[in-house]
């Protein structure tokens, strides 16, 4: 595209919604998705015949199962005109996001449901295991080894320590305990966090995202019609994504940076504004080292501070200089693939979030996920700013 | 409690003569034909130029330990059981591999480690490269 600003603001988020979420048993994930679905609709207050456009994230427990963004569709008594299935894994909401944005953009669509659920422990499915023949016969499986490795490397190359990372943790508990739906509230202290069992060494326990059971949705249409629904309008300013191999194949970043910057750059560009106008952020947190990494490559902090800038306090929604995660992130309000994250994200600009920043003009959430435990190890990156 | 084994590779057309390589005591990648760059890991195209030609090639078995981590809770219940090292061990020659660090105690293993590679038979098909501190 010439000018990425062409497309920003044109569309925007009209409704959200979170099924139940936590561990429960019992249920399904096609169940969460539609519960979800009904929720965000209902929130927009867009009439169910309007909504033109499906995009559902599978869930990976599920195994390939065809056609599911069909199922959803025809759950819920929709015919769409586009109906995908997509997986990018916790960067699919906001790439889904900008798909129906782009979708209402060029005209395919008036409005688009974006949904996804997860059951950790699905009925009929066996459980596989997936990875590559170069990681898989080491133990190196799934995601938690491969964001041990990088914390090790941040570790090696800009110094952060575990008590940063608990600093991190502990704050974002902190605003889960004001959150009555997060899946943890109990308070967490840093003695907690470095009293926490090794998952793998350089990550305790609580340095890794919660095992959630639920869903979430979101309704995307034209700016023109958000305005005249419920809730108005959270404008799409600005999208970034960008893919990305890294530990294996870091030769394309500086030391100590890795990859995202690039979607940070186009979402900044498409908005017109930077790290500094944003009011509060969610980031993907599906483990602490992600936090520092995202807060170097947005642009929040260079890599010899962001160490002390998280231990300061300045992720804290009532005291530091960027509020983030403040429904309580992936590591403690609940791990729905980012969906809660693009729910508080809104929230802030509603006004109606339970850890509430003042006057949010500039809301930001972002979205990270692939298949970081294959060899090589690729990720997405993916970007949204949202304004008011 | 039933035994799960450890998960073996299965070679493919792809990745074939590396576990051939292995199982003869070498340790090899592929070389494109056409714009000579080294790739990791084995796969059916080069991602600079999209040649599919090829011939595999020597590596020195020689690298560095780049980051290196303890198991203590595995996804995969073949590991479950006492903590372990997986490393990414770097090659001289540039390519990075998943691993595992032997004959070295945890508090010796420190990125930027030199190491080599140290053959480790499963069976009579498959030996996997483990890598140990350079002599
Ligand atoms: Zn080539």
């Amino acid at each position: 595209m010439d000018d990425p600003r062409q497309l920003s603001g044109k569309a925007a988020i009209a409704g959200v919604g979170l099924s139940r979420f936590g561990r429960v048993p019992g249920t399904s994930a096609m169940g969460f998705a539609l519960e979800a679905s009904a929720s965000a609709i209902a929130d927009s207050g867009i009439a169910k015949s309007e909504i033109d456009g499906v995009l559902v994230l599978m869930p990976a427990q599920m195994g390939e199962q065809h056609g599911w963004a069909s199922r959803v569709a025809v759950h819920l008594g929709l015919a769409p005109a586009f109906c995908s299935t997509m997986d990018m894994g916790g960067a699919s909401a906001i790439g889904m996001m900008q798909t129906a944005a782009a979708l209402v953009h060029a005209g395919v669509c008036k409005a688009v449901l974006c949904a996804f659920g997860s059951q950790t422990n699905p009925q009929g499915i066996l459980p596989t295991m997936f990875g590559s023949q170069f990681a898989i016969p080491y133990g190196d499986v799934g995601a938690m080894p491969f964001m041990a490795h990088v914390g090790r490397r941040q570790m090696h190359e800009i110094g952060i320590t575990s008590e940063q990372y608990g600093a991190i943790a502990v704050a974002f508990r902190k605003h889960a305990s004001r959150n009555p739906l997060a899946q943890k509230r109990d308070p967490m202290t840093l003695a907690d966090h470095q009293a926490s069992r090794w998952i793998v060494e350089p990550l305790h326990l609580l340095d890794c995202c919660l095992v959630t059971d639920g869903g979430g949705a979101i309704v995307v249409t034209s700016t023109e019609r958000a305005r005249d629904l419920r809730h108005g309008a959270a404008k799409l300013a600005g999208f970034g994504q960008v893919h990305s191999s890294e530990i294996v194949h870091p030769d394309r970043h500086e030391a100590g940076i890795g990859g995202g910057r690039e979607a940070g750059d186009q979402a900044w560009r498409m908005a017109g504004l930077g790290p500094a106008d944003v009011d509060v952020v969610q980031l993907y947190d599906g483990f602490t080292p992600l936090v520092v990494h995202s807060l170097i490559v947005y642009g929040f902090c260079r890599p010899d501070e962001v160490g002390a800038f998280v231990s300061a306090g300045e992720l804290e929604f009532d005291r530091g200089r960027l509020p983030t995660n403040t429904a309580g992130g992936l590591l403690s309000e609940g791990h729905l693939s980012g969906f809660n994250h693009v729910v508080e994200a809104v929230r802030q600009l509603r006004g109606t979030s339970t850890s509430q920043v003042p006057d949010v003009e500039v809301s930001m959430v972002t979205g990270y996920g692939g298949a970081p435990h294959e060899a090589p190890p690729t990720v997405a990156y993916t970007v949204a700013i949202l304004t008011r | 409690m039933f035994k799960i084994d450890k998960p073996l590779p299965m070679p493919t057309e792809e990745s074939a003569p590396f576990w051939e390589g292995t199982r003869r005591g070498e340790l090899r990648a592929q070389r494109c034909d056409d714009c000579g760059h080294l790739r990791w890991p084995p796969a059916a195209i080069c991602p600079i130029c999209l040649s599919g030609r090829h011939e595999w090639v020597r590596l020195s078995g020689r690298g560095k330990v780049h980051s290196w981590i303890v198991v203590h809770k595995s996804q995969h219940p073949a590991f479950w059981g006492d903590p372990f090292n997986v490393a990414i061990v770097e090659l001289d020659e540039g390519p990075r591999l998943h691993t595992n660090l032997v004959d070295v105690d945890l508090a010796a293993i420190r990125i930027g480690l030199p190491v080599e590679v140290a053959f480790d038979p499963q069976n009579d098909e498959i030996t996997l490269p483990r890598f140990k501190p350079a002599a």
